[in-house]
């Protein structure tokens, strides 16, 4: 309790002396401690019993898959013959569908690297900290953002060589992004007194969430399409056609 | 009272799936090491043939002791017949080398003697130049078989042209 | 007969835990009092990175589906088949692929092993990927676990490296020219992109150089990052105060459930 005509505070900058701390506490203000009142396990044996089983079983899954399925083995490395198609292993195969439409600086280095720093980045931006609805607050303005953002990604893909008349078009891209951009759109027209669950789930997300969800369907499409859909010289094949 | 025979007599649950538990252990530890000693051991080998083919028996003439250093033999042609000793000293495996001088085969390493039935004169060798199986195949040749032994001196242990 | 056998067979076993030897390995014994089983962890040399007790909410399985455990499991499996393809496998031109037929065709166990590694090596990358996913999805990198976030990350480029890395050993045309594909993306790099492969491959193209240098960062470079940056993401879950336990609802509902007061219990019985 400090009467603050009662008192004087001094400050030294001495720099040979070692500094003091002074803590000054006012009522009420003082740090509170919340007690720890969670339940708490051993390690042993309940961290490590649910790991050992966790791990025995996917041992046992993967042993099995070991023993129905052989691992691919083609000929010998050639240097003079090509196989057609040339596809990297399936993890890239996202990146390589990309290849088809950007160039390798593009589609290679500048993409996968912005990625990478991004997914960095993410826990040290104040919006993934806040996590409210992303059209609870200012939603006019956000709606706009959103609308000239996802608009102006959409006409990319569709005319990613900036040339109205290009036959290209990034539809493995564009139908991903169409569809988080429509569920966005039904996000800004619900909220929490939604009367679907779903929308009201929708209403919730933050804008962390819906970027994130746009990359993981992005990664899983292009995955998929450059692993099923895609035959010699990397044409558009049906999975079912086989080549 | 009741209780405490039943307790003493029948093995308890835990009891029971420990016993099982354990027992799974030791079986698939049993088969995992079983396993493995199957795998580590090579099934194939790109080493030369044990066999040798020392060539046409009149290369040898009556009296002669030829070394043959890439696949470490004697090929040895005695009143008997052809007969071939290993030349791979037995004391720590350097290989040795016939002294005509001498009439001795001797070894660099560590000064062990053979006499030319493999038998030891002298130095710390354990064990005679071991003798091998050798034969005329249907060409003619002379074969050595180095990874069969057979008896010294023993009449079967020589062939005959 | 058998029961007195039985019986007879433990009390050998215990007559054993009582030596001076078995004790001078073991010194904490086995039990089920607290204090035995927190020593079980904490006396381990490699358990006692581990703390010895974790808050109850953590082991749900709904929370995480295990998914960090399970890349850590996949890793083993790898490792465990990876040491000994190792001994029936010559990393030179064209060896290696004859020694990848040879292990499928000849060594006893051969084809389960390479099978069971190559599997492993496509579930490890996909539940790298998965585990990430769903500690964003729970909010699991917020502060103060930002930084075992970006760890994170450093595993997961690691874990494509050695999957890519492994991809050259059997050097079939998969290998070759996948390898060639992603080494010429590499090139791709503005200013020292050249430099690059040139370094990556040990040469200008994909060949003995490029074989040796892949197998020395598969076998033995990526896989000690790996473990050190395992242990080092293992530690900051544990100094950041364990997994993190909220469940995975959205943090807006949290928010408001979260608005009442905790007040903290009044005055004595401070732990």
């Amino acid at each position: 309790m400090a009467d603050s005509k009662d008192f004087v505070a001094g400050v030294d900058s001495n720099a040979k002396k070692a500094p003091r701390r002074i803590v000054f506490i006012t009522r009420r203000t003082s740090a509170q401690v919340k007690a720890e009142t969670e339940d708490q396990l051993q390690t042993f044996p309940e961290v490590l019993f649910r790991a050992a089983v966790a791990i025995m079983t996917l041992a046992v899954v993967l042993v099995w898959i070991a023993l129905m399925f052989n691992a691919p083995l083609e000929g010998i490395a050639d240097p003079s013959h090509t196989p057609n198609p040339a596809k990297a292993p399936w993890y890239f195969l996202g990146l390589q569908e990309m290849l088809h439409y950007f160039p390798p600086v593009v589609a290679g280095v500048v993409v996968p690297g912005l990625v990478v720093m991004a997914l960095i980045v993410i826990p040290y931006f104040k919006v993934n900290i806040e996590a409210e609805g992303l059209f609870t607050k200012d939603p006019q303005k956000r709606l706009r953002i959103f609308y000239i953002v996802a608009g102006g990604l959409s006409l990319f893909l569709l005319f990613p060589k900036l040339d109205p008349r290009a036959e290209e078009h990034v539809y493995v891209a564009l139908v991903p992004t169409l569809i988080i951009a429509g569920l966005m759109i039904l996000a800004s027209r619900s909220s929490p007194q939604s009367s679907s669950a779903f929308r009201r789930y929708l209403a919730a997300r933050p804008l962390s969430y819906w970027v994130m969800t746009w990359f993981l369907f992005e990664l899983v499409v292009l995955t998929a399409v450059g692993t099923f859909f895609r035959g010699p010289g990397w044409s558009w094949v049906w999975p079912w056609q086989g080549y | 009272m009741a209780d405490e025979i039943k307790k003493t007599d029948d093995v308890s649950r835990r009891q029971f799936f420990t016993k099982l538990g354990l027992g799974s252990l030791s079986i698939a530890a049993v088969g995992t090491a079983a396993f493995s000693y199957q795998f580590l051991e090579p099934n194939v080998l790109y080493e030369p043939s044990p066999v040798v083919n020392a060539g046409k028996p009149d290369r040898y003439p009556l009296g002669s002791v030829t070394i043959d250093v890439n696949s470490g033999i004697y090929i040895i042609h005695s009143e008997e017949g052809y007969f071939s000793l290993s030349a791979i000293c037995t004391h720590l495996g350097c290989m040795t080398a016939w002294k005509p001088e001498l009439n001795q085969i001797a070894c660099p390493c560590h000064g062990s003697k053979f006499e030319q039935s493999g038998k030891k004169i002298e130095g710390p060798a354990p064990k005679p130049l071991p003798w091998k199986r050798v034969w005329i195949n249907d060409d003619g040749d002379l074969l050595v078989d180095r990874s069969t032994d057979v008896p010294p001196l023993a009449r079967d242990s020589f062939v005959r042209v | 007969m058998a029961k007195t056998v039985g019986r007879s067979f433990d009390q050998y076993f215990d007559d054993l835990r009582g030596t001076r030897v078995w004790r001078s390995i073991f010194r904490s014994g086995t039990g089920s009092s607290t204090l035995k089983r927190a020593l079980a962890i904490q006396q381990n040399v490699f358990l006692h990175l581990f703390s010895t007790k974790v808050r109850t909410r953590v082991l749900s399985f709904s929370a995480t589906w295990y998914l960090g455990t399970l890349t850590l499991g996949t890793f083993f499996i790898l490792v465990g088949t990876g040491i000994p393809l190792m001994f029936y496998y010559h990393p030179s031109v064209p060896q290696a692929y004859a020694d990848t037929k040879d292990l499928q065709f000849v060594v006893s166990s051969g084809l389960f092993l390479r099978n069971l590694h190559r599997w492993s090596a496509h579930a490890m990358v996909f539940l790298v990927f998965a585990h990430m996913f769903k500690v964003f999805y729970r909010g699991a990198y917020r502060t103060p676990r930002e930084f075992n976030w970006v760890i994170g990350i450093v595993l997961l480029l690691i874990t494509l490296l050695l999957s890519y890395t492994g991809y050259l050993l059997p050097w079939d045309q998969l290998a070759y020219w996948a390898i060639t594909v992603g080494s010429n993306i590499a090139s791709a790099v503005p200013v020292i992109g050249d430099k690059i492969h040139f370094l990556l491959l040990g040469g200008n193209a994909v060949n003995a150089n490029a074989l040796l240098r892949f197998y020395v960062l598969h076998c033995m470079i990526l896989p000690l990052a790996a473990m050190f940056f395992v242990a080092i993401h293992f530690w900051r879950i544990r100094k950041d105060g364990g997994l993190y336990a909220h469940s995975s609802e959205p943090a807006v509902v949290r928010a408001s459930a979260s608005m009442t007061t905790e007040v903290a219990p009044s005055g004595k019985g401070a732990r």
